[in-house]
Order: C-alpha cells, then sequence, then structure tokens
C-alpha cells in the first residue's frame, strides 16, 4: 500500500543576502559577504570595458587580454605565475562581455591574502610576454576552427550576426575572428590594459570570512591598485534592418539540425523584466515547458529544447536553442513557430502560477555557495543593478497576471525572428523550402 | 585534519541505507539516491539499458502520471535530475523543506511501484529521446566518439567497461517491454539503493520520512553478486585512428588505473595531475607553453570499482605538427615521472588543486548528498566525505613515482587518435 499523497508546506520567509559594502581610495568598489561553512572563497572581480572601443581591425583584442592576464604578472614569469596561483590552490580565470571584463578566483580561506596579491598583479601589471601573446592569438584562431565545427557554437555565431545590425560589435565575436585576432600585437593589447581601472570596477568576495579582515587584505592588494582614466559605458545593441529571415547553414554529414532562433529583448533594468523570465520558463524551461513537452514528450523528435533570456549589461535577447534529428527538421521548425505563436494567445493562470512558483521557490536555493553568490553579485554590478534586484524581482514576479505575459510576449519577435540552423542542406533544405516557412540564405561555410 | 560534515546513518529492515547530513545554510534539502546498477552491469545486446531505464523513471508510476514526476517538483522549486554512469545510476532533487514529504513519496512511488505505469508508447517515447542525446552528445559533435572509442580500445570486449554509457542505437532498438520488467525487478529496489538527505533537517526528521515513505517497500531487488572483472596487465601499447570531419588532431592516451579509493589510485591521479592536469603541468610546460606544438592538454582520472578505474590524457595537436612527435613527447615525460617523481613544488600544486576542487564539491549541499551517496553504495562507507581528502593529500611523492611506473607505462597506453581528414600522416 502506498501512503497517501503528502501535502506541500509553503516556505518559510526567505530574504536575499546582502553584502557590506565599501569603496577603497582608488575607487574600487568592495562587496564582501559572510557564508558560513563556504571554505573556498569565491572573489569576482568585474571592471567596465566595452568592446565598442575595439578597433573594428583588431576586435577580441580585450577577450586575447583577459586570457593574457595571468600569463605572467608584477615579477613573475608565466610558469612562475601558474605554479604560485596553484600552490596556495587558487584558481584564476578571465572572461569578457559587453560592458565587462570578469576576473574570478577561487582560493581556501588560508590561502585568500596571498591569492589576492597575485589578483592584484595579473590586473595591474600582466606581463603580456611576446611567446604567451603569439601563442593565446593562435589558440584563439584554432577554437575558432573549433567552434565552426561544433553545431550549438556555429549557430550562436550566425544568430548575432543575423540578430543585430552589422554596425554593432554585438553582432559579431566577442573574442573575434582570425582576421582580426592575426592583426593583434603586443601593443594593441597594451592599449587596451590602459582601459583596464579600478575606478568603476568592483571586487565581491564570499564564503567563510570569520577571522579574515577582508577590506584591509583587499586594501593592501588590490587597494594599491593606481590606473587613471574615465570608465567605459556598455553600448546598447541595435537590432538589424533585416534581422527577421532564416538563415540555413550547411554542415554536411550533420545528423541532427540545431537551431537558433532569437530577438532582441529587454535586459534586467526593464520595468517589466519580471514576466520575461516566467515567460522563458513556460515555453522552454524545462522538460514540461510547452515546448518539450510537444517536441521531445511527445514526438520524441529532441533530448531537449531550450529558451532563455539573456539579458546584457544593457539590453538583452530571447533565444531558443536545441538540436531535433535530421529528418524531422521542417516538421520541428513548423512545430516551434506554431508553439512561439500559441505564446501570443496568453497563458492561463494555473500556468503563470507554475511558472512563478518555480523561479521564486527555486530562488534560496541558488544563495548557497559562495560561487553562486559572488556570481550573482558580480552580474549585479555589471549590469549597474541595485543589490536587492533579485528579492524584489522576486516579489515582482509573486504580483504578476496573465495579462503581464502577454504584454511581454508582444515585445519579443513583433517583426518576425531570427532563424538560424545549422543542418545538412542537402536532406534538410528542400523539405524546409516546401514547408512554406519562408525564404532560406543558404551559407556555405 | 579530517572535516566534519555531520552524518548519521540507519538501515531500514528492508535494506535501505539512509543517511542524514544537517545542514541550515538555506531553507532546502537534497534527496539524493543512488541505485547499484550502471552500464556495467548490462549484457551483451542490450548495452544503454540502464540509462534508458532511468529515463522511464520519468514516465510514470503506480500513483504518478507520466511528467508529473518533473511538473509536481518544479512547481514548487525543485532543481531536479538522474544519471547513468558506469558503476551506478542516480536519481536526485533540491527541495524547499518544505517539498521534502512530496520529494519523498514521488521516489518511493517510482523506486518501488514502476512497473504498472511502464508501456510500450512510453518506452518507444523515451527510446526515441536518448537517441537524440546519442547523437547530440557523440554522433554531431566533433569528436564525440573519443570516449566510446577509448572504452573500447582500453578493456576487452565482455569487460564492464568496454561500452559507454549511452550504448548502441542498435541495442537502444532492441529493448522491449520485458526487459524493462526484469530490469527493474533484477536491480531495483530498497535493498540495493542509498538515500541521502542532507539539508535543513534534524537527523530524526530524516530517519522518520524516509521510513514512512520507503519502509512499506518490500527488499525486492534481487542483484546477483560477482566478483570484479580485473583485466589483464596490457603488455604493449594499442593504437586506434579514425580520420573525418575534425578540426584539428586529438590524442587520447589512456591507461587502466587500479580501483578506487585506493592509495594507488589517488597516487596515479596525482601523477596524471603532474603530467597535464594543472597550468604548471610538465606536459603544459613542454607542448603547450613551450614547444607549442600542442593547444592544449588535460588530465583526467575517473575512480571506478570494478576491476579497475579509467586515467586519461588529451591533448590537442597545433595545426601543421605531427601528432606521432607530440606522443613521443609523451612518452618521454611518462618515462620521466616513473624514474624521478615529482619535484616538491609540483606536489604542492597537485595537492593543493585537489583540496580546493574537492572543497569546492562539497561546498554545494547537492554535490555534497551525491558524494555521500557515492561513498556509501559503492565503498561502503559514507565517512569518506569527511576522510577522502587526507587520504589524498597523504601520498607521498614516492607513491606518485611508483604508481606512475607501475599505471602510467608508455607500454601500457592506449592511443586513440582522431585526426583531420585530408592531412598527411
Amino acid at each position: 500500500m502506498s501512503t497517501p499523497r503528502p501535502e506541500v508546506t509553503a516556505p518559510g520567509p526567505w530574504h536575499q543576502p546582502r553584502p557590506r559594502e565599501v569603496i577603497l581610495d582608488n575607487g574600487l568598489r568592495l562587496l564582501t559577504l559572510d557564508l558560513p561553512g563556504q571554505e573556498v572563497i569565491a572573489c569576482r572581480t568585474v571592471v567596465p570595458v566595452s568592446l565598442s572601443e575595439e578597433d573594428p581591425a583588431h576586435e577580441g583584442a580585450t577577450a586575447m587580454l583577459a586570457r593574457l592576464l595571468d600569463e605572467g604578472a608584477g615579477g613573475l614569469g608565466p610558469e612562475e605565475f601558474a605554479l604560485a596561483l596553484e600552490r596556495h590552490g587558487a584558481v584564476l580565470g578571465a572572461g569578457v562581455v559587453e560592458g565587462g571584463l570578469s576576473v574570478d578566483l577561487d582560493v581556501p580561506a588560508r590561502h585568500l591574502a596571498a591569492a589576492l596579491a597575485l589578483l592584484a598583479d595579473a590586473l595591474a601589471e600582466p606581463l603580456l610576454p611576446e611567446s604567451e601573446v603569439r601563442r593565446v592569438l593562435r589558440n584563439r584562431v584554432a577554437e575558432y576552427d573549433h567552434e565552426s565545427s561544433s553545431a550549438p557554437h556555429r549557430a550562436a555565431r550566425e544568430l548575432i550576426a543575423t540578430m543585430w545590425s552589422p554596425r554593432c560589435r554585438a553582432s559579431r565575436p566577442t573574442a573575434g575572428r582570425p582576421e582580426t585576432i592575426e592583426a593583434i600585437d603586443r601593443e594593441v593589447l597594451r592599449a587596451r590594459h590602459a582601459r583596464v581601472l579600478p575606478a568603476g570596477s568592483t571586487l565581491v568576495v564570499s564564503g567563510n570570512l570569520r577571522g579574515l579582515d577582508v577590506p584591509a587584505l583587499v586594501g593592501d592588494t588590490l587597494g594599491r591598485w593606481q590606473a587613471t582614466g574615465v570608465a567605459a559605458r556598455a553600448v546598447a545593441p541595435e537590432p538589424a534592418p533585416d534581422a527577421a529571415r532564416i538563415v540555413l547553414v550547411d554542415r554536411p554529414g550533420s545528423v541532427q539540425s540545431e537551431f537558433a532562433i532569437g530577438c532582441p529583448a529587454p535586459g534586467r533594468s526593464d520595468e517589466q523584466w519580471a514576466a520575461f523570465p516566467v515567460l522563458a520558463y513556460l515555453i522552454g524551461g524545462s522538460p514540461n515547458a510547452r515546448i518539450d513537452a510537444l517536441l521531445r514528450e511527445d514526438k520524441g523528435y529532441t533530448y531537449g529544447i531550450r529558451a532563455a533570456m539573456r539579458p546584457r549589461a544593457v539590453g538583452g535577447s530571447f533565444v531558443v536553442s536545441g538540436s531535433v534529428r535530421r529528418e524531422v527538421t521542417a516538421e520541428a521548425l513548423t512545430l516551434l513557430l506554431g508553439e512561439l505563436d500559441r505564446a501570443r494567445e496568453g497563458f492561463a493562470a494555473p500556468e503563470l502560477a507554475r511558472g512563478v512558483d518555480f523561479i521564486t521557490r527555486a530562488q534560496p536555493g541558488r544563495w548557497g555557495t559562495s560561487d553562486a553568490v559572488a556570481d550573482e553579485f558580480a552580474a549585479l554590478a555589471l549590469e549597474g543593478l541595485p543589490l536587492d534586484q533579485p528579492e524584489r524581482s522576486m516579489a515582482a514576479m509573486q504580483a504578476l497576471v496573465p495579462d503581464d505575459l502577454s504584454s511581454a510576449m508582444a515585445r519579443l519577435g513583433v517583426d518576425g525572428w531570427s532563424i538560424v540552423l545549422v543542418a545538412d542542406a542537402e536532406t534538410v533544405f528542400e523539405p524546409l523550402r516546401a514547408s512554406g516557412v519562408g525564404p532560406i540564405q543558404l551559407v556555405r561555410s | 585534519m579530517p572535516l566534519d560534515y555531520p552524518l548519521h546513518e540507519r538501515t531500514l529492515p528492508n535494506g535501505l541505507r539512509v543517511i542524514v547530513s544537517p545542514d541550515p545554510l538555506v531553507p532546502t534539502v537534497t534527496v539524493n539516491i543512488w541505485v547499484g546498477v550502471g552500464s556495467r552491469h548490462e549484457v551483451a545486446g542490450r548495452t544503454g539499458f540502464a540509462h534508458l531505464f532511468e529515463h522511464l523513471m520519468f514516465q510514470g508510476s503506480q500513483n504518478v502520471a507520466s511528467g508529473e514526476h518533473f511538473e509536481a517538483l518544479l512547481a514548487v522549486g525543485a532543481r531536479l535530475n538522474a544519471t547513468t554512469w558506469f558503476d551506478r545510476s542516480n536519481y536526485f532533487e533540491t527541495v524547499p523543506t518544505g517539498a521534502l514529504d512530496l520529494a519523498l513519496w514521488l521516489e518511493a512511488d517510482r523506486h518501488g511501484r514502476l512497473l504498472d505505469a511502464v508501456n510500450q508508447a512510453n518506452l518507444d517515447n523515451q527510446r526515441d529521446v536518448v537517441k537524440e542525446e546519442k547523437r547530440q552528445r557523440y554522433d554531431n559533435p566533433p569528436y564525440g566518439q573519443m570516449l566510446p572509442d577509448l572504452y573500447a580500445v582500453l578493456f576487452p570486449e565482455g569487460h564492464p567497461y568496454h561500452h559507454a554509457t549511452i550504448g548502441s542505437m542498435d541495442d537502444l532498438d532492441a529493448a522491449t517491454l520485458e526487459d524493462v520488467h526484469a530490469f527493474f525487478r533484477r536491480w531495483y529496489g530498497p535493498n540495493n539503493m542509498v538515500l541521502t538527505l542532507c539539508g535543513d533537517l534534524t537527523a530524526e526528521e530524516g530517519f522518520a520520512a524516509a521510513e514512512k515513505f520507503f519502509g512499506p517497500l518490500p527488499a525486492s531487488a534481487t542483484p546477483v553478486p560477482r566478483p570484479p572483472a580485473v583485466p589483464a596487465r596490457l603488455e604493449a601499447p594499442r593504437r586506434f585512428e579514425r580520420v573525418g570531419a575534425v578540426p584539428h588532431d586529438r590524442l587520447t592516451i589512456g591507461f587502466r588505473l587500479p580501483v578506487d579509493q585506493t592509495p594507488q589510485f589517488h597516487a596515479a591521479a596525482l601523477a596524471l595531475d603532474v603530467l597535464g592536469g594543472l597550468a604548471s603541468s610538465r606536459l603544459v610546460r613542454r607542448l603547450v607553453r613551450g614547444s607549442q606544438e600542442a593547444l592544449s592538454v588535460r588530465a583526467t582520472a575517473w575512480g571506478l570499482v570494478d576491476g579497475a578505474s579509467i586515467g586519461f590524457l588529451t591533448l590537442d595537436v597545433a595545426p601543421g605538427v605531427d601528432p606521432h612527435g607530440v606522443e613521443a613527447v609523451v612518452v618521454e615525460e611518462l618515462l620521466r615521472l616513473a624514474a624521478e617523481g615529482p619535484t616538491p613544488d609540483e606536489l604542492d600544486a597537485a595537492r593543493a588543486q585537489t583540496e580546493r576542487a574537492f572543497l569546492t564539491a562539497l561546498a554545494a549541499q547537492d554535490e555534497r548528498a551525491d558524494l555521500i551517496s557515492h561513498y556509501a553504495l559503492l565503498h561502503d562507507d559514507p565517512g569518506l566525505v569527511n576522510r577522502h581528502l587526507d587520504d589524498v593529500l597523504a601520498v607521498t611523492a614516492d607513491q606518485i613515482r611508483d604508481a606512475a611506473a607501475e599505471h602510467l607505462h608508455p607500454d601500457q597506453r592506449v592511443v586513440v587518435a582522431h585526426l583531420r581528414e585530408g592531412e598527411d600522416q
């Protein structure tokens, strides 16, 4: 005999953790949050930089600089620097998006002081040695080849080229293309580094901080980072005038067809933001969301297709992505677009409640580790949002009514969708054409 | 010094091993179940079945409709999934504390009363979904066959680790409803599983909830124990080449390692880190930064229990460079480590990185629960969650040297080369 199905008791009150905030003399903003039991300290540095400032001939220079920050710094050569980090159990990673350079450090608490000194050196005085510059640039060209051969990466690259205006940086790969990478040298990287400034930057430190005087440790390290200039501002991407089209990138022999369907969308600072993550979740955020209920659980065409909001420092996009077996490509695209159309017909109150309940009730669990908490505050800093934005957004979600989702949906894909397929053109082109989905632009690459 | 995560353990009369680890940081509980069946238990002609079966666990049970497991848990804010691996299958969700009973009720229903709901339609549907998973992960991406190739060359036909968990298309096609019934009866039941509850609850609350929902289930599993499948030592290198549409040549150099949670395995894993697992590793210094003949080097060691573990180095060869030359350097470095062992700096770095990686894994409630279930099911010792790190940190330079000599000797290597079409080899 089975026990009767239990009732769920409502979650208790939960308040989003708030960090302590200090501004150092050099303009660096320090956010600290003590999380008992979290023995690996997460440090996230966000430096405002704009990729739109890159010389078009040298696109990717900021990303290459990020990759070179830990290739020797502060008097240590590349191998010595790597060993110094690793002997302290530290790992350092850096990356770039429009609006920000992020440098992440994770380190056991007892090595925090030494690791912060290395982080400060990487930010303030990277060595950029010629041999490592050559290697990192060459590896990017090789990475570009890898991305060209991987269907999801290739689709993502074609989607930005389709969705955003060719006049704007957002339409091209963050880390550059072979022709721009090959034009970069050490002087270009030096010039980009001159835009890496403490003023306007944020350092988040979270974890078990008991017994650690973090402001003093940071003051002795990143507090001594001196560089002057005016911090960069993120630039909003501009949609392409012909964004609503279908592009088929030929990938001969593909046994699956990769989709990327997108449109410009609001970012997290938008007044209506709260409705958008709920909308994306209900359309394609889980195996029982509308798209997978049809394409996976009913038809068996896919392992999973996801819809997601992709907020940027300013603005953002809504993207549906995933793959189906090639034999059903045309039908799957018709069904997918049908689900996006159906979303315009609105969502009933129970479906809305399911989405809101998932996102709001899952929220406390997302604040349980030092790295997750630091990532969240770093993202808020990058996007220039108040530190209580997640809690406010949860409250706004709980107040949503079905009409709010309809209004949000009315802002997505209004002029049509940018539709990219990476697939075996020989097999899928004719069925796609015959399906009447619209003109198809074929790209051989 | 051992870590001190609290562990409370009790075994129910039906054989279910329950472990509760209280942690009040956030108001959630992770429910983590490990079942003692993985792809190593599959029989010839039915590869991929353990994983296909795992998918069917989401398609309804006696009191739960198809898809309802996901729907009911997501609606309360759960994060959930399941995975299948060589040695086991796991099922897990992290829920707000008020939904713990619901999660356990849903788990007990599918782990005890699945077969009433299984039918041809949901078997056929999930077979299609799994085939798409195989195409997405293995058949469509460049280098997607690397790991299946490695397993097939590293272990002889019939060995439990000879085939990948995803299985083959032919075997997936061959699976029948009768197979589903037989598999469930053999492997599923409280006497072949571990339940870990980790989060904001007390030990007594956890035991009472486990007893309430799982207590009524009979000890229904009928696993047939067999001795570990210890493979013979490889005496000469083996090689497998696949030429195709890949962007660059990639070499995967694999080894049979000792079983998990032995000093020999820990030493071999650290040896692989010294060779290629760190930014300061020997092959990184020599081939990536130095000669720049490789774009990247990575090292992997998977601890397994059925007679052997798997370790491998992955090298992406730079365009225009002869992969044989790269392999020759790897051979030199394998021999040098076997002769000299690591330097004190290398040992420090490998230990410190192991420590951070393990502490990071334990930092997340869901990963900690998974490790506790892992150590309980496969090593009969959940306390390893507190001692494993000390065991690894106790490994000496001499042990690493000996492990390299014994288990990473070039004569025992298996090389899988995925080569770019149209280039001279």
